[in-house]
């Protein structure tokens, strides 16, 4: 058996289906032996976007993606996808190729040292050494990917590796031990807390969904009966339009999430790890709570706040032990009158399309059964603030990394993972420019994704920050130049149209819904709109900057 | 005050630079190294004097901990060489 052969074999015992890569001289020998293994290889047009798009993938089948790439600027390119999915802890196993061994560290044609460029973003890597160590290999990087707190695994394989026979048995892969059960007095300690707790906050973060507790959290938030804010990557742990839910907390959160936050007398950290996004200046964050921390990674427990009690370990299995019902009537109903006093507006002036409001009715139409996935920027924000999500797999955004041109691989990794649910990309005019090539991938296999283009002539979330913090003094956001992003899509075989007034919100809202195949719906929405409120850089989330409609 | 940080690392290619690139990403000086180890033994031992530049030692300890090719960490106790602390 050939090194690729193995390879190809070991993937498909691990149940893997489908992979996103884009061939190249030194992993040609994975690329024919993928010919005859019965995987399905989706074509990309850039390896950035094989990254995004098996990111994609397996945020939504909860299974590890993989992306492929050849070596030197093939596996540069895939840098980051790979630190994406480090900070977003997606599993996610990147094969490279690489020179043959003895030209390694010669500084041969398209050698570059990815193991040494990717140690800080991965959980594990890998170069391949010995044929006979590739089964082990493969089985222990899927292992790593998906246990614990998943992230991404590289493997280096030089392409006499791939190409040479397997001599010899090798080392068999033993897999790890799984997290350990709760410590039981720290479960006590903790729900005794809750119990007597006055005003209590439940602060949600990604390691929900990705850790798939969401059943153990929802149970857990319904009986205790206590409020939940969440973070970008927290959103729908328990459905946004709960009325336990505040909102998300923040710099773009909602003033009742963070008024709670600064008020409450516990906290209960579910899968969070007090991102400066969230938290605003640390020192002021939540100043009169003790912290209850619960995290699958013993790793973030103290790091940025002192945990009263530290619960490491599976969510779910602490979740179930933790709940209690505490007496907080009055406080309950403290907070829903800041949520309503509080509540989004959408009576926009004018004739134009308020993005918020057609983002709004977009994902209540969809009864928030679409996959929405986003690039970076105000709509982003706009998304995370105005859209019904109802699970958190159904809201793929780029939080930690925070990378332009993530949204449309992702929408195709999620579309080919749950080909029935609708993938709809929500995209800005500066983002949409960074992977607009995979128009071309939807177009060769005909996925049915969704773009839905916000289109402000700028880049407008640093045009909001020059505006509010900078003087008004516009450095290099001005996109008026853009090309006409519906002849764009057209061009690439993919139908568009263009809407730029408020009477053809329904009409756009029931295309990206019901129309047959890919589409881009290109929205011009006005240049001046910020995202509100703001919490600005070094503040505490106490103080929050308000414009219009808010 | 610095501490020193006894790593017991599985002798993988990669092991001993990801450990050491940690502790200064994170935030901390590596102010000396020392490695041992027998040369056929599948693991060797590497202690790290580190300097804080406030963050706490323990998690860092942690981080450590759950690289993988990381086998066990401690920190050495103050004035108690050999002396670990659960972290």
């Amino acid at each position: 058996l050939k090194g690729a052969d193995a390879l190809l074999e070991a993937l498909r015992e691990r149940g893997v289906e489908v992979v996103f890569g884009y061939p190249g001289g030194a992993i040609m020998p994975l690329y024919d032996a993928l010919l005859d293994s019965g995987i399905r290889h989706v074509l990309m047009r850039h390896e950035q976007a094989a990254a995004f798009a098996a990111d994609g993938y397996a945020r939504v089948s909860g299974r590890p993606g993989v992306c492929i790439a050849t070596s030197g600027p093939g596996a540069t390119n895939l840098v980051t996808g790979i630190a994406n999915a480090f900070l977003d802890s997606v599993p996610l196993v990147a094969i490279t190729g690489q020179v043959a061994t003895p030209l390694m560290g010669t500084d041969a044609f398209q050698e570059v040292d990815i193991f040494g460029i990717t140690l800080p973003i991965v959980k594990h890597s890998y170069i391949v050494r010995h044929v006979e160590e590739l089964p082990r290999i493969v089985h222990e990087a899927w292992d790593i990917a998906g246990s614990g707190r998943p992230g991404p695994v590289l493997i280096d394989l030089p392409k006499n590796m791939a190409a040479g026979e397997a001599h010899g048995a090798a080392r068999v892969h033993e897999p790890r031990p799984g997290p350990a059960p709760p410590d039981e007095a720290a479960l006590a300690r903790a729900a005794a807390m809750i119990g007597l707790a006055e005003r209590p906050v439940i602060y949600a973060g990604g390691g929900i969904g990705i850790g798939r507790a969401i059943h153990a959290f929802r149970g857990f938030v319904a009986e205790s009966g206590i409020p939940v804010v969440s973070t970008l990557k927290g959103l729908g742990s328990v459905p946004t339009d709960d009325p336990l839910f505040l909102g998300m907390l923040g710099m773009h959160g909602t003033r009742a999430a963070n008024n709670a936050v600064q008020q409450s007398d516990l906290l209960i950290a579910v899968g969070a790890r007090f991102d400066d996004r969230a938290t605003g200046r640390l020192e002021g964050f939540a100043p009169g709570a003790k912290v209850v921390h619960l995290d699958v990674d013993p790793a973030e427990i103290d790091k940025l706040r002192r945990a009263d009690v530290a619960l490491p370990g599976d969510l779910a299995a602490s979740l179930a032990a933790l709940v209690q019902r505490p007496r907080i009537g009055t406080w309950r109903r403290h907070c829903q009158r800041m949520k309503s006093e509080h509540a989004w507006r959408y009576d926009a002036p004018g004739d134009g399309i308020y993005a918020p409001e057609l983002l709004r009715r977009l994902s209540v139409a969809a009864d928030g059964e679409a996959t929405l996935t986003c690039d970076v920027g105000q709509h982003q924000m706009w998304v995370a603030q105005h859209c019904l999500i109802r699970r958190p797999e159904r809201h793929l955004s780029s939080g930690g990394l925070g990378a332009m041109g993530y949204g449309l691989p992702a929408a195709i990794g999620a579309q080919i993972a749950d080909p029935r649910r609708t993938a709809i990309n929500v995209s800005g005019d500066g983002s949409i420019m960074f992977n607009i090539q995979e128009l071309a991938t939807l177009r060769r296999y005909g996925l049915p994704v969704k773009i839905l283009l916000l289109d402000n002539r700028s880049l407008g979330m640093v045009r909001q920050w020059q505006e509010l913090f900078f003087d008004r003094r516009f450095s290099e956001v001005d996109l008026s130049d853009n090309p006409d992003f519906a002849v764009v899509a057209r061009s690439f075989g993919i139908d568009a149209m263009t809407v730029e007034n408020a009477s053809q919100i329904d009409g756009a809202v029931d295309a990206l819904l019901h129309h047959a195949g890919p589409l881009l719906v290109h929205c011009r929405i006005d240049p001046a709109a910020n995202v509100w409120p703001l919490v600005p850089p070094g503040h505490t989330n106490a103080t929050m900057l308000e414009g219009s409609l808010q | 005050m610095n501490r020193t940080i006894e790593v017991s690392l599985s002798r993988a290619e990669g092991a001993i630079v990801r450990t050491l690139g940690l502790i200064e990403r994170r935030g901390f000086v590596v102010e000396s190294v020392a490695t041992r180890g027998e040369p056929q033994a599948e693991s060797l031992i590497l202690s790290v004097e580190v300097a804080s530049r406030g963050r706490p030692y323990d998690v860092l300890v942690r981080q450590i901990q759950r690289l993988f090719d990381v086998r066990h960490a401690f920190l050495i106790e103050p004035q108690s060489a050999g002396k670990r602390l659960a972290c």
